[in-house]
């Protein structure tokens, strides 16, 4: 008989005799994994959109006066000397105007009386990808707004700023939730364990006794921390996996869900989560039986 | 034999052992014997006179006070981990309240001994069946031992502890719940352990084990040493040929 036949059937027989507990803490693992990766998968969509839109992201800036030519090529070294950017595009009164005109459609009829110039010259600014956090938006807009001639500078603040904060908060709420998964699941797979050693107490004296290794005592609660966390965490993904197909089915086609396709975890994550549910599990049972193989 | 070669053939040296238990309980006093490799060796006295304890700390169960012990020229209270695993699977001990798991079958009892040195499982079975079959338990196979009679319960706890077949065996009261025919199955396979090798120590207070046997009787009594006698098979121990503690001269004889 080899270790790892004699460790699977003794993990057999643990899981036969304390399947009530043994379930319960599955459920609680689940109940964990799918508190935390609900508003971890939020957390990501959100952050997916605003990527999204900050693509989309540039800085206006309004000029008193149209630069002419020489004037244009001392604002475009003024603004890279404070950092490279994607692109920086001029836009003349005309231009502006032709833009507005354009945005309006079939409205364009208000403009008839107004002259072409009525329009502020700007200057558009794109900066590059890795200009994401709102601090370097607002340091790079109060820049802008020091340059010779400008007026205002605009890139949606309210908007950007409200983003920000709503991220920052489901941030929070992703790492609170995250360590209540992390003592929820080592705390109760560490008492299951706990409990099933309590109910076997005479039958693991007796292994000691007639010669058993601590490795032989101790794997078989470590595989079981390990079912529990790998069950755990996969009842929790599917649950939540379900819950995001009923929440794309019923709320597709209008609303605020059309704004950005809304995912579902890819591979790398959902193995993360196993591994890490797997992690906690099996290091909650460590510690309960290190516990009893100190005695 | 010179000195050298009977420590080399002493299977346990026990050495101004003592043991206490908190607060002033003193379970025993300074006991020195040595017990050779294949010998069959009696522990006598009456109840409390410290048998169990010796027992106990034979099987590394328990720590003495002071003292030395060692079993097959180890120092057994120093060893630990996996080493100390491997000692006691060539350790075998019948304990006095047997320790068996009532919610497991008398087969599933006794493998568990064979289980932890991962013997093969054809090997464990066959072993099973032949304890079973020494004791007159064959019928007993797949009954929960929490469903048998005491002296039952008493024959498989010693079919588990032979079962691996150690190199020690240490039996506490094997006798205690058993009729005759029943004890003489018992030293039948006790004796075979013997001829196959193994050191054996019965504690006991039935006097009917020891009374006529050859082997060596050592009398316990209030945790001290009291005798260390031969018996001469004929019922009288013989007080002047059993004293040397070198255990050399391990019985010979199977007479019970």
């Amino acid at each position: 008989m080899n270790f790892w036949f004699s460790i699977f059937r003794q993990t057999g027989r643990n899981l036969r005799q304390t399947w009530t507990t043994q379930f319960m803490t599955c459920l609680t693992v689940s109940l964990s994994v799918l508190i935390f990766s609900f508003f971890y998968l939020i957390y990501l969509n959100i952050l997916n959109a605003g990527n999204k839109v900050t693509d989309d992201l540039r800085l206006v800036v309004y000029l008193d006066e149209e630069p002419g030519p020489e004037m244009q090529k001392q604002l475009r070294l003024k603004i890279s000397q404070f950092d490279q950017v994607q692109e920086i595009k001029f836009i003349s009164r005309e231009e502006a105007y032709s833009r507005f005109a354009e945005q309006l459609g079939d409205n364009r009829d208000v403009l008839t009386d107004m002259p072409t110039d009525f329009l502020p010259a700007s200057i558009e600014v794109i900066p590059l990808k890795t200009l994401r956090s709102l601090s370097q938006i607002k340091l790079f807009s109060e820049y802008l707004a020091t340059l010779p001639g400008s007026q205002k500078v605009q890139y949606g603040q309210n908007w950007v700023e409200r983003f920000y904060y709503f991220t920052q908060l489901l941030s929070i709420v992703v790492l609170l939730s995250g360590v209540l998964l992390i003592l929820t699941a080592t705390f109760m797979v560490a008492s299951t364990i706990r409990l099933t050693i309590f109910a076997r107490q005479e039958e693991l004296e007796l292994l000691k006794l007639v010669g058993a290794t601590n490795n032989y005592i101790r794997t078989p609660f470590l595989l079981e921390g390990i079912l529990q966390g790998l069950i755990g965490s996969l009842l929790g993904l599917t649950s939540l996996y379900i819950l995001f197909q009923w929440i794309t089915r019923h709320f597709s086609g209008a609303g605020f869900l059309d704004l950005f396709t809304f995912t579902f975890f890819p591979p790398g994550i959902i193995a993360t989560i196993i591994l890490l549910s797997i992690v906690l599990c099996t290091a909650g049972s460590y510690t309960s039986m290190q516990k009893f193989l100190r005695i | 034999m010179t000195e050298a070669a009977a420590s080399q053939t002493a299977m346990i040296e026990i050495i101004k052992v003592g043991k206490s238990y908190p607060p002033n309980v003193t379970a025993l006093t300074d006991i020195s014997v040595s017990i050779a490799s294949g010998e069959i060796f009696f522990l006598i006295g009456r109840s409390g006179a410290g048998k169990t304890t010796l027992l106990k700390l034979l099987c590394n169960m328990e720590k003495p006070t002071n003292g030395l012990i060692e079993v097959a020229g180890m120092n057994i209270h120093q060893v630990t981990g996996n080493k100390l695993a491997k000692l006691r699977q060539r350790v075998g001990m019948a304990y006095q309240d047997f320790r068996l798991l009532t919610d497991r079958t008398v087969a599933e009892n006794i493998a568990i001994s064979m289980e932890v040195s991962y013997k093969k499982n054809q090997i464990i079975r066959n072993r099973v069946r032949s304890l079973l079959a020494q004791l007159q338990l064959e019928d007993k196979h797949d009954i929960l031992t929490g469903d048998l009679s005491r002296g039952e319960q008493q024959r498989v706890a010693i079919a588990r502890a032979v079962a691996n077949s150690p190199a020690l065996i240490l039996v506490d009261e094997p006798t205690g719940n058993l009729d005759a025919t029943s004890t003489e199955q018992v030293m039948e396979l006790l004796i075979r352990c013997r001829n196959s090798g193994a050191t054996i120590v019965i504690a006991t207070h039935d006097e009917a084990l020891y009374r006529h046997s050859t082997h060596r009787i050592m009398k316990l009594h209030n945790g001290r040493l009291d005798s260390l006698t031969r018996g001469d098979g004929q019922g009288q121990p013989n007080t002047a040929g059993a004293t040397d503690d070198t255990g050399a001269t391990g019985g010979s004889g199977d007479g019970i």
